[in-house]
C-alpha cells in the first residue's frame, strides 16, 4: 500500500523553477531514498511532503493527509530530522527528548531511545557541548520520539565518522524493522546503496529514475572492466579466446596482465571460458559498477560536480 | 505534564542558565545600591529609574536576542514540524520574560525600600497598571527588533544601540530637569520616557497622566502589530 503519493509536484521560488512535475509513491515499510546533487530540489520536495512549504501545483498525500492543509494531524504521525537545525545551547540531552516527547499524544519512551542511540552517558550533557555526531544522533532520536509512522531523515550521516556512519545505518535498518517507513534524503551513494529499498534519482527538478539500487546499477549500459594475471609460461592468446564472447568489447594484454572490457554480464562468460580451457589466473578482479556510474549515466554528469 | 507546561518548565530552566538574565537583575541592582547609598530617606526618584532600567534591559536586550536566536538556529522551524506550533514557544517566552521583569522589580523594591530607605508608593493598583502598560510598550519594541533582525547577534546589537538613546531621552542618564526642554519633552513621548515619568508620578503620589498612559498603550498596540506583521518564522 502506498503511504506517500506525490504527483505532478511543482514548486518555484521567485520565478525560478525548483521542482517541475515530480511524481513518485512510497510503499509502507520501505526505506525510500531521494538521491541527487545539491540544488536538485530534493530538500524542497521533502519540505513540501512535511507541510513546511506549500507546493505551487500537483498533489501530495502522506498517510492519506494533505500536508498543506492538514499539517497538524500529519505532524502527530511523522518524525523529521532537518538538515540545518539546532537546539538551544543550554538544553540537556534528556530535557530535549523529554520535551519533544510531551508534544505527541502517544510518544515512545525516550529513555529507550537514549540507549538505542548511544546517548545514555550524555543524558545530562548540554547540547552546545556535543560533537557533530552526537548532535546528529540526538536529532534522529528526536525524530523518532513521537512514535512516527513515517520518518524523514535529511542528510542523515553528514558529519559522522565512518564508524559512526555504519552504526547509524544498522540503527536505521532497525527503525525499518520496527515498521516505520523511512524517507532518506542523501547525496552519499554508498549509504543509499546499503540502506534503500528503492531510490528516486532527482536531477534538475524532476525524477530521472526510480528503481531499486541494484536495478539502477544494472540499468547502466556502460563499459566496465575485469583484470587478471596469467601464470608463467602461458602461451595461448587471451584475445583470440575471449574477444568474440558476447558483451566483450576489448581485450588488452600487457605482459602477463590482461584487461577485458565489456558490457552487461560479460564477466561470467569470460570466467567460464577460462575454466573450460583450464587457464589458471591470479589476481582476478572485476570492477564493480556502483550507483555513481548509474548516476553519471542517468544525468550525463558526475555526481560531485 | 502537558506540552505547554513542559515547554514553560524547560524554557524557564534555559532562562535561568542564560547569563544575560542574571545581568538584567544585577545592572539595575548595582545602580540602585551605588546611588542609593547617598539618597535622602523617602527618595522618590531612584526606584522609578531603576525599575525603568530593569524593564528596558529585559525588553531591549534579552527578549529580542532570545527570539531572534531561536529563529536563526532553526528552533522555531523544527518546532513547526511537531504537533506543537512555534507560536506557543513565543507565548511562553513572553510570559517568562515578563515574570523575569516582575521578579527584578520585586527585588529592586525590596532592596530600595526597606534596606536603602527610599519611598515606597501606597497606590498599588496605579503602580500595577503603570508597570503593566510600560512593560507592554517596551516588550513591543523588543518584539519589533526580533522581527526585523536577521539573527541573534544583530538583534543584540540593535537592542543595545537603541537602548542608550532611549535611556537618555527617558531621563535615565541624567534627570529630565537638567536636560534641554525640547529633549525632555520629546523624551516623555518615548515608551521608556513615558514609563519612567508615570512611575515617577506614582512614587510622588500624583496620578499618572492619562496622556502618558495612552502613549504607552499606543506603543504596545501599534508596535506589536508591526512586529507581528514583519515576523518571519525562518
Amino acid at each position: 500500500m502506498a503511504i506517500i503519493e506525490v504527483s505532478g509536484l511543482t514548486k518555484g521560488y521567485s520565478g525560478r523553477t525548483v521542482l517541475d512535475g515530480v511524481s513518485f509513491s512510497v510503499e509502507e515499510g520501505e526505506i525510500f531514498g531521494i538521491l541527487g546533487p545539491n540544488g536538485a530540489g530534493k530538500t524542497t520536495a521533502v519540505e513540501c511532503m512535511e507541510g513546511l512549504r506549500k507546493p505551487d501545483g500537483g498533489t501530495i498525500r502522506v498517510l492519506g493527509l494533505d500536508p498543506a492543509g492538514q499539517s497538524r494531524e500529519l505532524h502527530e504521525r511523522i518524525g523529521v530530522q532537518l538538515q540545518h537545525t539546532h537546539l538551544p545551547e543550554n538544553i540537556k540531552v534528556w530535557e530535549a527528548l523529554d520535551l519533544y516527547a510531551s508534544f505527541y499524544a502517544e510518544p515512545k519512551d525516550w529513555r529507550g531511545l537514549l540507549d538505542d542511540w548511544g546517548l545514555a552517558e550524555l543524558r545530562n550533557a548540554r547540547f552546545g557541548k556535543l560533537s557533530g555526531g552526537q548532535k546528529q544522533r540526538l536529532f534522529i532520536a528526536l525524530a523518532l520520539v513521537g512514535g512516527p509512522e513515517v520518518a524523514f531523515l535529511d542528510e542523515l550521516t553528514t558529519g559522522l565518522d565512518p564508524q559512526a556512519r555504519r552504526a547509524t545505518w544498522e540503527l536505521i535498518k532497525k527503525v525499518r524493522a520496527s515498521g516505520v517507513t523511512v524517507i532518506l534524503v542523501s547525496h552519499f551513494m554508498d549509504e543509499v546503496e546499503e540502506l534503500c529499498d528503492r531510490v528516486a534519482v532527482v536531477d534538475r527538478g524532476g525524477v530521472v529514475a526510480l528503481d531499486t539500487p541494484a536495478g539502477l546499477i544494472d540499468g547502466v549500459d556502460a563499459d566496465h572492466q575485469m583484470r587478471f594475471t596469467l601464470m608463467d609460461g602461458e602461451t595461448r592468446d587471451p584475445a583470440a579466446l575471449l574477444g568474440d564472447l558476447p558483451g566483450v568489447t576489448g581485450v588488452v594484454r600487457d605482459g602477463k596482465r590482461v584487461t577485458v572490457t565489456g558490457r552487461g554480464d560479460f564477466a561470467t562468460a569470460v570466467t567460464s571460458v577460462l575454466a573450460r580451457e583450464l587457464i589458471p589466473v591470479a589476481d582476478l578482479r572485476i570492477d564493480k559498477r556502483t550507483l555513481d556510474d548509474a548516476f553519471v549515466a542517468l544525468t550525463g554528469r558526475s555526481f560531485h560536480l | 505534564m502537558t506540552a505547554l507546561a513542559k515547554l514553560t518548565h524547560v524554557e524557564l530552566k534555559l532562562l535561568v542558565r542564560e547569563p544575560g538574565s542574571v545581568f538584567t537583575f544585577l545592572i539595575p541592582l548595582f545602580i540602585l545600591i551605588v546611588f542609593g547609598s547617598s539618597i535622602e530617606p523617602g527618595d522618590t526618584v531612584l526606584l522609578p529609574m531603576s525599575l525603568a532600567i530593569s524593564v528596558g534591559l529585559v525588553a531591549m536586550y534579552l527578549l529580542p536576542t532570545t527570539l531572534a536566536t531561536y529563529r536563526e538556529r532553526g528552533i522555531l522551524r523544527r518546532l513547526s514540524l511537531t504537533p506543537v506550533r512555534p507560536g506557543s514557544l513565543l507565548a511562553v517566552q513572553l510570559v517568562l520574560q515578563f515574570v523575569l521583569a516582575l521578579a527584578a522589580a520585586g527585588l529592586l523594591i525590596a532592596v530600595g525600600g526597606p534596606v536603602l530607605g527610599a519611598h515606597l508608593p501606597s497606590e498599588v493598583p496605579a503602580l500595577a497598571a503603570v508597570f503593566l502598560l510600560g512593560t507592554a510598550a517596551m516588550f513591543a519594541v523588543g518584539l519589533l527588533i526580533a522581527a526585523l533582525a536577521p539573527n541573534g547577534r544583530s538583534a543584540n546589537g540593535v537592542g543595545v544601540l537603541l537602548y542608550f538613546p532611549m535611556a537618555f531621552l527617558a531621563g535615565l542618564m541624567q534627570p529630565t530637569d537638567q536636560m534641554p526642554d525640547i529633549l525632555a519633552e520629546v523624551g516623555s513621548y518615548t515608551p521608556l520616557g513615558a514609563f519612567r515619568q508615570s512611575l515617577q508620578d506614582v512614587w510622588t503620589g500624583t496620578s499618572p497622566t492619562p496622556l502618558l498612559l495612552g502613549v504607552m498603550a499606543a506603543y504596545a498596540v501599534i508596535v506589536s502589530l508591526a512586529a507581528a506583521r514583519f515576523f518571519r518564522w525562518e
